[in-house]
């Protein structure tokens, strides 16, 4: 027996090696280059905050970062929205429907963004699939202004992030035990009553993953407002991708990147404690 | 409905609403990429749906853009080895991770998933940031490793999940009989393994080949294929784009189906 668990953890100490190249990989390309993000931040070439005072020096910044968070969150509740339902929907389908439903959520989400953007264009824009087809049918004198709006930044982001939500809930939804909802059914509870107290709150960890995953790919989106998106709808990438491919100020590049990133983890550390603060009083 | 599945408080008004709606829903995620396809086949220099006139103009004269087809080039050979370095280091973890209990794994593995959940214009940043310090700027080596990172979770956990079904019993029924632990690996874990790391192989590509960010911050001067699309499509759009995105479009759509089949053939072989 003795020697059975020690042949296990010297078996162990070399699966441990399997982890090395992975671990050394993270550290180097992603660990310390974020570490140096931070140190850039603050150095100019000494020591200096001069970069955060910056940020605080002109409006326009905090600005745009207070409108970086409004589109994320407001994308977030709309692939929440759209895609609830949609995911309940494929997991309670036939199974063999599933495998094609399930395919077809999958392409969008693996096509580039690129052109998933461009494709708005060629609906939208102003020789656009849609324009066109109103003026050919008489509704429309001129082709309406639909690209470079801000409705439309909502109209493709949402595109592009819901399937996230939709696979999230769905991956949660699968697995709820159906024999839980019927009970609550059997004891009396109302189809609705039996959904919101019992099957809602046990599919809310896939919402919740869903929700952080989407917000904070959303806070980083520079590609889709630079291509369908207005003036007035940049976020805060494309201010930092003009301070690294224009400006070639590193500094400052970084100081708006920590920001970003610590807005989206106040966020994600708040959205957490209210989901924790709802569940404890609601499984009272 | 499956009987079993049915919550019991979806009527069948309910059923049809519902069925209803996801298909909206699909058409919104779905036909805007559709109608690049037929609008990519017209004539005119101003895209039209339909198209007035069926013709390859902007097929050919994406093929006999140099730029174009050097720049698809490129990604290409970088998607290949990024999908095979990936899908090897992914493995490994993956099969490390299995045998292996410490503390910390936890939070491991939290790190080897954070590439594909952080804004990815910080961890662009970031890269930019080392590129230009160890004078690295340009570098392809770079960049291939870079989107190694940004795709190690997929192998990592596309492995993973086939090996949480993986009977151990096999791999010691093997080393009892006599075969060393290499023969082992290569004659029992290794084809058991086999589609699941295809499927990553598939889905690894996908993630290096239609990656702007990360390139458009550290290539400096060549260009891969998205970076290519993107200086087009800031500039003017040229109906060049609709042939190159509905090539694209075809693409994605054989490899993720053939990547997601194999992904579930590697979990439904492994319930058996």
């Amino acid at each position: 027996m003795m020697m059975n668990e020690q042949k296990q953890a010297r078996s162990e100490g070399s699966a441990f090696w399997l982890l090395v190249p992975a671990i050394l990989l993270l550290i180097g390309l992603f660990g310390y280059p974020l570490l140096k993000v931070l140190i850039t931040s603050i150095l100019d070439p000494g020591f200096t905050l001069a970069h955060y005072l910056r940020i605080l020096d002109r409006p326009i910044y905090l600005t745009v970062l207070a409108r970086t968070v409004e589109v994320s969150l407001i994308v977030t509740a709309l692939c929440f929205l759209l895609g609830y339902p949609a995911a309940y929907y494929l997991a309670h389908c036939p199974p063999r429907l599933r495998t094609y439903l399930f395919l077809l959520i999958l392409l969008p989400m693996w096509t580039s963004l690129l052109i998933r953007s461009y494709s708005w264009i060629v609906v939208l824009g102003k020789n656009g699939v849609i324009n066109l087809g109103l003026i050919q049918l008489g509704l429309i004198a001129e082709p309406l202004q639909m690209l470079y709006t801000t409705g439309t930044v909502y109209l493709a982001m949402v595109q592009i992030l819901l399937p996230i939500m939709i696979l999230t809930c769905y991956g949660v939804m699968i697995k709820i035990d159906q024999g839980l909802v019927r009970a609550a059914r059997v004891l009396g509870a109302s189809a609705w009553r039996a959904f919101a107290t019992v099957y809602f709150p046990l599919s809310l960890a896939g919402v919740s993953t869903g929700a952080v995953i989407i917000f904070i790919l959303a806070m980083g989106f520079f590609v889709t407002p630079a291509l369908v998106g207005s003036r007035q709808d940049i976020m805060l990438g494309n201010l930092i991708e003009t301070q690294i491919n224009q400006a070639v100020n590193l500094g400052f590049a970084s100081a708006l990147g920590l920001l970003l990133l610590a807005a989206t983890i106040a966020v994600v550390m708040l959205f957490r404690a209210v989901m924790r603060w709802r569940f404890s009083h609601a499984s009272v | 409905m499956h009987p079993s599945d049915d919550p019991g408080w979806a009527g069948k008004g309910w059923s049809m609403a519902f069925t209803a709606y996801f298909i909206l829903l699909l058409i919104y995620l779905l036909l805007p990429l559709l109608i690049v396809i037929p609008v990519s086949f017209g004539e005119d220099q101003w895209l039209q749906f339909p198209p007035t006139s069926l013709s390859l103009r902007w097929y050919r004269s994406y093929f006999s853009d140099p730029g174009f087809i050097a720049a698809t080039f490129t990604s290409f050979w970088i998607a290949c080895v990024v999908s095979a370095l990936a899908t090897v280091i992914g493995t490994v973890t993956a099969l490390g991770l299995s045998r292996t209990r410490f503390r910390g794994k936890s939070l491991l593995y939290g790190f080897i998933i954070a590439p594909m959940v952080i804004p990815i214009i910080i961890f662009a940043l970031a890269l930019f940031i080392l590129f230009n310090q160890l004078k690295m700027t340009g570098s392809v080596a770079g960049l291939i490793l870079a989107h190694v990172v940004l795709a190690l979770p997929f192998p990592v956990l596309i492995v993973s999940a086939a090996l949480e079904q993986f009977d151990t019993t096999l791999e010691r029924a093997g080393r009892i009989l006599g075969a060393t632990p290499l023969r082992v690996f290569l004659h029992i874990t290794l084809p058991y393994l086999a589609p699941a790391a295809l499927a990553s192989a598939i889905f690894s590509f996908f993630v290096s080949f239609d990656e702007l960010v990360i390139a458009l911050f550290i290539t400096g001067r060549w260009d891969t294929l998205p970076k290519r699309i993107w200086s087009d499509l800031r500039l003017e759009i040229d109906p060049t784009i609709a042939a190159v995105a509905a090539i694209l479009i075809a693409i994605t759509l054989i490899g993720i189906t053939a990547g997601e089949l194999l992904r579930r053939w590697a979990m439904a072989r492994a319930a058996n």
